[in-house]
């Protein structure tokens, strides 16, 4: 296992193995994904005077019928990895396959050898995109209000060759029982739906095209607390039931410890740890996912824990610091005296064994003793007065 | 647990609010007879989901209700003055100087157009009678024990050039600037990431425990409310379904309601295959079923929950508003008694202040 991935080139596949899992399992490969959002400034407004890093060199793959979670703070990049892959946004560099079909390999700046960008062609891409779907997080915003039940879960179908009436609406009606939705209500309009029935209703519509792969960006982040539990027991017996793989995005890490057999944890635009959910809750190996971790109140007064506070907040991405993104208030780095490697040299996933991989160049010191200095140190209020 | 809840005297007595908003659809009973009592120094957990009525209930508190809304009913004693019969000037020297509140999206409580230090400064002046300059030094020293780092420069800045953490913690610095005794924090942490959610709350320790204020934190997070809460209330379509001190209702709820609340949310380090659920999903205000509130979603419904159940105590301190007997079991009258019977029954049991 390599420590650093070299994107791979169009005409030499990547080599079996490359994410450290067989290739027959492999339902998506992501390769060094990048994507940067201009800044317009100057004058006029049209010269480029900068980027936001929104992701920023990320690989991992997806094995067929596994659920990945992936967490990490609002601007780390989550939500814009998920549409690039899908290819509702365009890649700045980098490689996306599905399923044996490169949806877009770009090279990066001044890559050498220089080679062309690569893109699947619109009809690939019809293809490709039967078998990817997404779920999105605000069910208020993401049907649209003018269409009836019947025709946002039969649209996809219906753009895809479906055009039988008869056959779609029989098709929507399996949909909307598969969801538990009332079948009667085919006919009916998303405002007449709770928030909970109209995630439902999201979820019918990325499964009538009987994709491979979903999306879950943030499903159930805006639903209440009783909601929640049914839509997430749902994606479970669907997954099961249809052999769904999922990219399971989100904030919360007990909903993603729940749904997901591997989790990575993204920080500015960068995948910092990728394991198996067991291993990176019970032992996670990066001193972010320690403290994100240690962040989160937990629904029962007995365990009223002491936490590691983080000084500050999340670094613009437009400008992330210098070497390690998390050195700036990294808890580790001021245990072991802020070693210069920290700020000079960006570390990069490597593996610990047993499929963890970490990108930290010290992740071996981190122990019980550590982790307990860093909640000792962590004052009451975070940043000294004046 | 040493202490009994009742022997203290309560900062805030709630007892009976009713507020109700007349709209175009017909009325909608947001607040429908809450009693709430928070200790000194305390912290009131009230919990509920969206649509419950937890925040028209600080709000009514604040006397902040906007028409068509309108507390019909109920007191609200604070340190010995009824609120609701308060001359409005009177009112306005209690809130924000006595009672504080900080809402959940800090950018649309926060004013865009005036500095941060300015608007921290108006409310010191509005309560206390200092000179401008002692006004903004006070606001510069608050944004300081509020964590901000640079705070000389952060005062002279606008809402939109700080984070969103940043701008909780200059509503938390606004509201604490006159030293209230009661700070009402409506979803205080909600819209903000965990990490910076962990600091707000170390903050709100701290400060609660410098400062000797008592806190009505209001909340759907429930492991937010295990963090922080002393007592806690739990909401349902507006009214209390439970109250108790923090470790009872975590460890011994007895309303359905509290217990599937519980058992729904997925927690760290505790593997399920599947999650309980609630069935179901929040009864339209303007059509909520007779009788108990909850039956159409509860496990446990049985005839006689046709019939209002009373708030009544199951053991001393802890409330609950169910029929089931205060060990869980079939209530005492039997399932099914005549609705004459579970009324006077429920005249009988309803203790008028948890």
């Amino acid at each position: 296992m390599t420590d650093i991935r070299t994107p791979n080139t169009l005409t030499t596949p990547p080599p079996p193995g490359a994410a450290g899992i067989a290739e027959a399992d492999t339902l998506v490969r992501v390769d060094n994904l990048v994507k940067y959002f201009d800044i317009r400034g100057g004058l006029l407004g049209v010269s480029t005077i900068g980027a936001v890093k929104a992701v920023d060199g990320v690989s991992f793959s997806v094995k067929r019928g596994e659920a990945l979670g992936l967490v990490g703070e609002s601007g780390c990049g989550k939500t814009t990895l998920g549409k690039v892959i899908l290819r509702l946004l365009p890649a700045t560099s980098g490689r996306v396959e599905m399923d044996g079909q490169v949806l877009f390999d770009i090279p990066a700046k001044g890559e050498k050898p220089q080679r062309q960008s690569v893109y699947a062609g619109k009809e690939a891409m019809k293809k490709v995109r039967q078998n990817m779907q997404v779920v999105f997080q605000d069910p208020y915003a993401s049907l649209n209000p003018r269409m009836s039940v019947g025709e946002l879960v039969g649209e996809g179908p219906l753009v895809h060759g479906m055009t039988d009436k008869k056959e779609r609406e029989a098709l929507v009606r399996d949909m909307l029982s598969r969801v538990d939705l009332n079948q009667t209500h085919i006919h009916r309009y998303p405002h007449e739906f709770s928030g909970g029935q109209r995630q439902r209703i999201g979820i019918a519509r990325a499964l009538a095209l009987h994709p491979d792969f979903i999306v879950c960006d943030e499903p159930v982040s805006a639903l209440d607390v009783s909601i929640q539990s049914q839509v997430l027991n749902l994606l479970n017996d669907l997954q099961a039931e249809m052999g769904l793989t999922y990219l399971f995005i989100a904030h919360n890490l007990a909903v993603v410890e729940h749904i997901s057999d591997r989790v990575g944890v993204m920080y500015l635009g960068k995948l910092v740890e990728l394991a198996d959910v067991d291993d990176i809750y019970a032992r996670p190996s990066h001193p972010y996912t320690v403290a994100l971790l240690s962040a989160v109140p937990e629904p029962d007064p007995h365990r009223r824990k002491k936490r590691i506070i983080l000084k500050g907040d999340i670094p613009s991405p437009a400008n992330p610091p210098s070497g390690c993104r998390f050195h700036t208030r990294c808890w580790l780095r001021e245990q072991l005296g802020r070693p210069e490697r920290c700020t000079t040299e960006e570390p990069q996933l490597r593996s610990l064994g047993h499929g963890q991989e970490t990108a930290c160049h010290f992740s071996e010191e981190i122990s019980a003793t550590a982790v307990e200095n860093a909640v000792a140190s962590s004052a009451p209020i975070p940043t000294a007065a004046v | 647990m040493t202490e009994t809840r009742g022997s203290n005297e309560a900062l805030l007595e709630v007892k009976d609010l009713r507020t109700h908003f007349a709209t175009a659809d017909g009325l909608v009973k947001a607040v429908d007879g809450v009693s709430l009592r928070i200790r000194p120094g305390k912290t009131l957990g009230v919990v509920g989901e969206s649509g419950c009525g937890k925040s028209i209930t600080a709000l009514s508190i604040m006397r902040l209700i906007e028409r068509p809304g309108r507390v019909v009913s109920g007191s609200i004693s604070f340190d010995g003055q009824d609120l609701i019969a308060l001359p409005e000037d009177e009112m306005r020297d209690v809130r924000g100087n006595q009672i504080s509140m900080i809402f959940q999206e800090p950018m649309t409580s926060l004013n865009p157009v005036y500095t941060c230090g300015d608007q921290i400064a108006e409310a010191v002046s509005r309560h206390s009678n200092v000179s401008k300059r002692a006004a903004m030094d006070r606001a510069v020293d608050m944004l300081s024990q509020v964590g901000i780092p640079d705070p000389k420069r952060r005062a002279t800045e606008h809402p939109h050039q700080l984070s969103g953490g940043m701008r909780q913690r200059v509503m938390i610095a606004m509201a604490l600037s006159t030293n209230p005794e009661l700070l009402i924090a409506d979803e205080p942490t909600t819209a903000l990431d965990v990490t910076i959610q962990a600091q707000i709350l170390e903050l709100m320790k701290a400060l609660r425990e410098k400062n000797g204020m008592a806190i009505m934190l209001i909340t759907h997070d429930l492991g937010v409310v295990a963090e922080m809460s002393d007592d806690v209330s739990v909401m349902y379509a507006g009214k209390i379904v439970e109250a108790s001190d923090a470790i009872t209702v975590f460890d011994k709820a007895h309303h359905p309601y509290t217990r599937g609340l519980l058992a729904s949310i997925p927690r760290m380090g505790v593997k399920r295959e599947r999650l309980e659920v609630i069935e179901g999903v929040v009864p339209n205000p303007l059509n909520l079923p007779k009788g108990c509130l909850f039956k159409r979603r509860c496990p446990y419904a049985m005839p006689i929950c046709d019939n209002p159940p009373p708030l009544r105590e199951v053991t001393p301190g802890h409330v609950s508003r169910c029929w089931l007997a205060p060990d869980g079991g079939k209530p005492e009258l039997g399932e099914a008694p005549s609705a004459a019977e579970a009324e006077a029954a429920a005249k009988t049991l309803t203790v008028a202040n948890p």
